[in-house]
């Protein structure tokens, strides 16, 4: 695998060159999503002919985003904000490539590392070392790659002794911190995080929050919270998403005092 | 950014997705992977005891447990394999609605295990036909084009209605089913010759199923020339309509499942 290993090497660095030449980490522009729900038992065969024959639909369209549009520039800490429903997941969803939107585009310069939910694809069958292999892979590391970050993982994560024992062993709290060490070490050029900021017990926390502080500026990172302390804390700037549109933009104040008017 | 369908990104995830399939399939079993060879060849006695020595099928044909035992183990691999295929994206649904990566990954890294055991089995098989008395020929070779062959269709297959069953979950019982039915309308524990004696039409239509001309075609070359192919049962172009069955499923497969894969993520 030497060969593939140099032409995946040599396609990240050509596509961290290009991220580094944009200004923009990111550009969204009209951004439509609408789902299909369907409205009684559609499921299965059965109920999609009985429905066919009735001339029931069997789904209700439900718009998720209605026309978002924004720019994040490189380096920047982005927060998104808004309540419950309100297509914030949708929208990091579709700009991990994992939903195709309706219409309107999306553009990424670099390669975006999602982390949706800490830990997806971990198996407690399988080692800590083998998970953190196995992690990458899903995420679009290379076995060469993850040699390289290796360590580093682990030593965040402070499991340095247990990494060749069985994850179904590890204490709940070892599991979200190893998976929360890779989500952070991962050398991505754009960092996904939803609602999956500070894990563990407080001095794990504390280590946290100091890293992710010195990540300003350095490291393009999108942040979907409802903490609005953290948003303060480390956003240089956010946006508020009410019924998929964007209501509010700009200095992480600003918008957080916004959201808080929500419930008035 | 190495997006492309055989991106090497892309097969280093299924080395990966290969690799603990097949480190997770056998845990915590003492005899481990033993069992991928172990459990056909006790699937086999039980068809020998029941249908060579109780109801005394094939004694006329020569080598009839090398015969029988060709049959399940290609059986096997085209059930497991299928099986496998068509249940995987439901299967790893939780890394599909949070991860971007093509969804065919999911479908083959899924049938890789049912490969390993049939190269293994493929093995077993040559062994037992070696103590049987078989004379090795040149013609042993043709069972590797015979077993791709028989992979294209089970992924065909899997792709097909494995992307139909995100649907309809009904998709997967139907086809338990169906492979049910099929066992028994392939010639895998009697012999084809039993229904040749009886109507050669039956035969030939019997013998337009892939799976039932694939298992004749490795007979025909592993065991002996007198095993009854398409070929020779129907002529040159009634013969290539199973390989053509097989080309038409896999394209109609692959075609089906990109265009749906798309949504896997909402839908799964």
């Amino acid at each position: 695998m030497k060969w593939s290993e140099k032409y995946l090497k040599r396609m990240r660095e050509k596509a961290h060159e290009e991220a580094l030449a944009n200004e923009n980490a990111i550009e969204v522009r009209d951004l439509y999503k609408s789902f299909k729900l369907p409205t009684e038992r559609a499921w299965g065969l059965k109920q999609a002919i009985f429905n066919r024959l009735k001339g029931i639909k069997g789904f209700t369209k439900q718009e998720v985003l209605r026309g978002i549009s924004f720019d994040v520039k490189r380096g920047e800490f982005l927060g998104i904000v808004g309540r419950n429903g309100s297509g914030k997941s949708t929208l990091l969803k579709v700009l991990s490539e994992i939903y195709v939107p309706d219409s309107g585009s999306v553009n990424v310069n670099g390669t975006l590392v999602p982390f949706i939910e800490l830990g997806v694809g971990f198996n407690p069958e399988l080692t800590g070392r083998e998970n953190v292999y196995l992690n990458g892979a899903l995420l679009g590391f290379s076995n060469k790659e993850m040699d390289e970050m290796f360590d580093d993982i682990v030593k965040f994560a402070e499991l340095e002794q247990f990494m060749d024992q069985k994850l179904k062993n590890y204490s709940s709290g070892m599991q979200v911190r190893l998976a929360f060490s890779i989500a952070i070490r991962a050398r991505g050029d754009i960092l996904i995080l939803d609602e999956v900021l500070a894990v563990g017990d407080a001095a794990f926390q504390e280590k946290c929050n100091d890293y992710f502080k010195s990540l300003h500026g350095n490291q393009t990172v999108i942040l979907v919270t409802h903490d609005m302390g953290n948003v303060e804390k480390f956003c240089d700037r956010a946006i508020l998403i009410e019924n998929g549109k964007i209501t509010c933009e700009g200095k992480p104040a600003k918008v957080t005092k916004a959201y808080m008017k929500l419930w008035d | 950014m190495g997006k492309s369908l055989f991106g090497k990104k892309n097969r280093v995830l299924l080395a990966e997705l290969i690799k603990t399939d097949f480190k997770l399939r056998y845990q915590g079993s003492v005899l481990g992977y033993l069992w991928a060879v172990i459990k056909p060849l006790l699937m086999f006695a039980i068809l020998y005891v029941v249908f060579a020595k109780v109801l005394r099928f094939g004694d006329e044909i020569p080598h009839y447990p090398v015969y029988l035992l060709v049959g399940t183990v290609l059986w096997n691999f085209f059930n497991e394999c299928a099986q496998q295929g068509i249940h995987s994206i439901e299967q790893r649904g939780d890394l599909i609605r949070k991860l971007s990566f093509p969804k065919y990954i999911v479908v083959v890294s899924a049938t890789s295990t049912a490969v390993i055991n049939v190269l293994i089995n493929i093995c077993v098989v040559i062994v037992f036909a070696l103590l049987n008395g078989v004379v090795p020929s040149l013609s042993w070779l043709l069972v590797l084009p015979l077993l791709v062959e028989l992979y294209l269709l089970a992924l065909g297959i899997s792709l097909l209605l494995g992307a139909m069953n995100i649907k309809f979950r009904d998709v997967g019982s139907i086809w338990e089913v169906l492979m049910q039915a099929m066992f028994y309308a392939v010639p895998i524990i009697y012999p084809l010759s039993m229904v040749m004696n009886t109507s050669i039409l039956a035969a030939k239509i019997i013998m337009l199923n892939p799976v039932a001309q694939i298992i004749q075609d490795v007979r025909w070359s592993l065991i002996t020339h007198e095993a009854a192919t398409e070929w020779a049962l129907s002529g040159l172009a009634w013969g290539l309509v199973s390989i053509f069955i097989v080309i038409v499923v896999f394209i109609l497969g692959v075609l089906y499942f990109r265009k749906k894969s798309k949504y896997f993520a909402e839908e799964v």
